[in-house]
């Protein structure tokens, strides 16, 4: 069920019988109808082990189950939010900035480490990523929480988008991401721009920027 | 060194800058930018203290309560211990309000009524009356005209029924009083039991609501940041009068900006003052 954005800290999603939805917890504002909430023990899909994977790649946010009939509107903290719409791609996103997402998505958690060696840790440092992120897939709506308003950016082949790692919300498509440093002697001695490392996104997809180098 | 041509970015084109105004291009009783709000007074006009950014013209602040103005507050502002906390402006000219850069918005009443959390309301035409509402923390604006609130993100309206987080609820015009509404449904059988017994798998944060019925409107803000609670006052202890007697609870519970600036009946050496010691700043 595709969710619709009423305005930019809240979105409303319709919930049908027989169709799940997982939501942050506390994130629920309003609703109509009969609709229920209940902690998820997991942490989102799949059983105890997906659970356990979850809790090693510290990408266990809380997460409850909304289902039922009704439609509910969802905010967070004040939050900015965004809606993205997957067609059967996939979205590589922070658990904790996940606001709600349908249940039909297939939700795994994704080790980033492999691209990039020891920038690769570097990286996840710095955008507050760490190794590992969680990444949606399939035909559904999700909601991202951002700080400040969200906007995207096209990548296409051959034509990288470099980003401010703490303004990265999250990326969708077939994009490997790397961080480049423009580290200098100015750096060193605590005259640098502060903007020595930026994520390099290259391949086939859209990366979500929020105007805001405040994290969550 | 050539560059292929870039991609269309998505910025926009309509870029303006800051938009000057003076006293004459000021709008009249309408919003500047989302957050702030510019009142043309000629006359009086209640608004909470600290709102005030900036204005145009002869005016003057006055507390609520003094001297001249004890006629006018006796008419139009019928909470007496919620008066420490209102100031009145008296004059002619263009006020210009904010709020720590929360979305206002003004409602016209008319001949109708309007509950709001009592940190979200910031100015109110003198043509309205102001009292207290018998939910605690809330306070109910009564007859026809105009006032100012604050909400964390643009508030959206709702039609009953409906239930609302109580953090999310900014207020509720024409209603009857909201009832309390529990969800405790996975608490309930052999593995519900359990969770309530070892506190495996936490609580979901949403097993307690706001339920409106009836007609009317329910506004609702889009986060559940709250703002700081304004004290309504303690309404005096008389059977059947709920929360008389207390001090006032309001929402605690460990919310996030809910810095509550509740009266102290505990102040040493007040003896029982009570929250007159608070209305004279002591």
């Amino acid at each position: 069920m595709p969710f619709h954005k009423i305005n930019g800290k809240m979105v409303e999603a319709p919930v049908q019988p027989g169709q799940r939805m997982f939501s942050q917890r506390g994130a629920m504002l309003g609703y109509r109808g009969e609709v229920s909430f209940t902690p998820n023990l997991t942490g989102g899909q799949g059983g105890v082990m997906s659970m356990i994977g979850r809790r090693v790649a510290n990408e266990d946010t809380p997460l409850m189950t909304v289902e039922g009939r009704g439609t509910v509107l969802f905010g967070h903290g004040g939050h900015h939010v965004h809606v993205v719409d997957l067609v059967g791609d996939t979205l590589c996103v922070e658990a904790d900035r996940l606001l709600a997402f349908d249940g039909t998505l297939q939700q795994s958690t994704l080790f980033m480490g492999s691209q990039g060696g020891v920038m690769g840790i570097v990286r996840g440092q710095v955008t507050g990523q760490g190794l590992f992120t969680t990444r949606l897939s399939g035909h559904g709506s999700v909601a991202v929480m951002a700080h400040g308003g969200v906007f995207e950016l096209p990548i296409t082949p051959g034509q990288p988008v470099h980003v401010d790692p703490q303004a990265y919300v999250a990326h969708r498509g077939e994009v490997t991401n790397r961080l480049s440093s423009a580290l200098g002697w100015r750096d060193m001695i605590g005259r640098g721009s502060g903007e020595a490392f930026q994520l390099e996104l290259s391949g086939q997809g859209t990366v979500y920027v929020q105007a805001s180098e405040e994290k969550l | 060194m050539s560059y292929p041509p870039q991609p269309t970015l998505p910025w926009s084109t309509a870029g303006q800058g800051p938009v000057t105004y003076d006293a004459y291009s000021l709008p009249v009783n309408d919003n500047v930018n989302p957050y702030a709000f510019s009142v043309e007074l000629n006359g009086s006009y209640f608004l909470q203290k600290g709102k005030m950014v900036a204005y145009y013209g002869d005016i003057s602040f006055q507390g609520v309560g003094h001297g001249a103005l004890d006629r006018l507050l006796g008419q139009q502002f019928n909470s007496p211990l919620h008066a420490s906390d209102w100031v009145v402006a008296q004059g002619r000219g263009k006020m210009v309000l904010a709020d720590r850069a929360f979305d206002l918005n003004s409602y016209d009443l008319d001949q109708g009524n309007l509950t709001v959390r009592s940190g979200n309301l910031l100015a109110f035409e003198p043509t309205l009356a102001l009292k207290q509402s018998i939910i605690p923390g809330f306070l109910t604006l009564l007859g026809t005209g105009k006032f100012v609130a604050a909400s964390n993100g643009p508030v959206h309206f709702m039609e009953p029924p409906v239930r609302v987080d109580p953090q999310a609820l900014v207020g509720w015009a024409d209603c009857p009083a909201p009832c309390h509404h529990y969800d405790h449904h996975y608490m309930q059988g052999v593995l519900g039991g359990l969770r309530r017994l070892t506190g495996l798998g936490g609580a979901s944060g949403e097993e307690h609501q706001f339920e409106f019925v009836g007609a009317g409107q329910v506004l609702l803000q889009s986060s559940e940041a709250l703002m700081p609670e304004r004290s309504v006052g303690q309404v005096d202890a008389e059977p059947g009068v709920p929360g008389g007697g207390l001090p006032q609870q309001g929402y605690q519970g460990g919310h996030q900006g809910g810095g509550q600036q509740l009266p102290n009946l505990q102040v040493p050496g007040l003896g029982n003052l009570g929250d007159l010691g608070r209305r004279f700043g002591l």
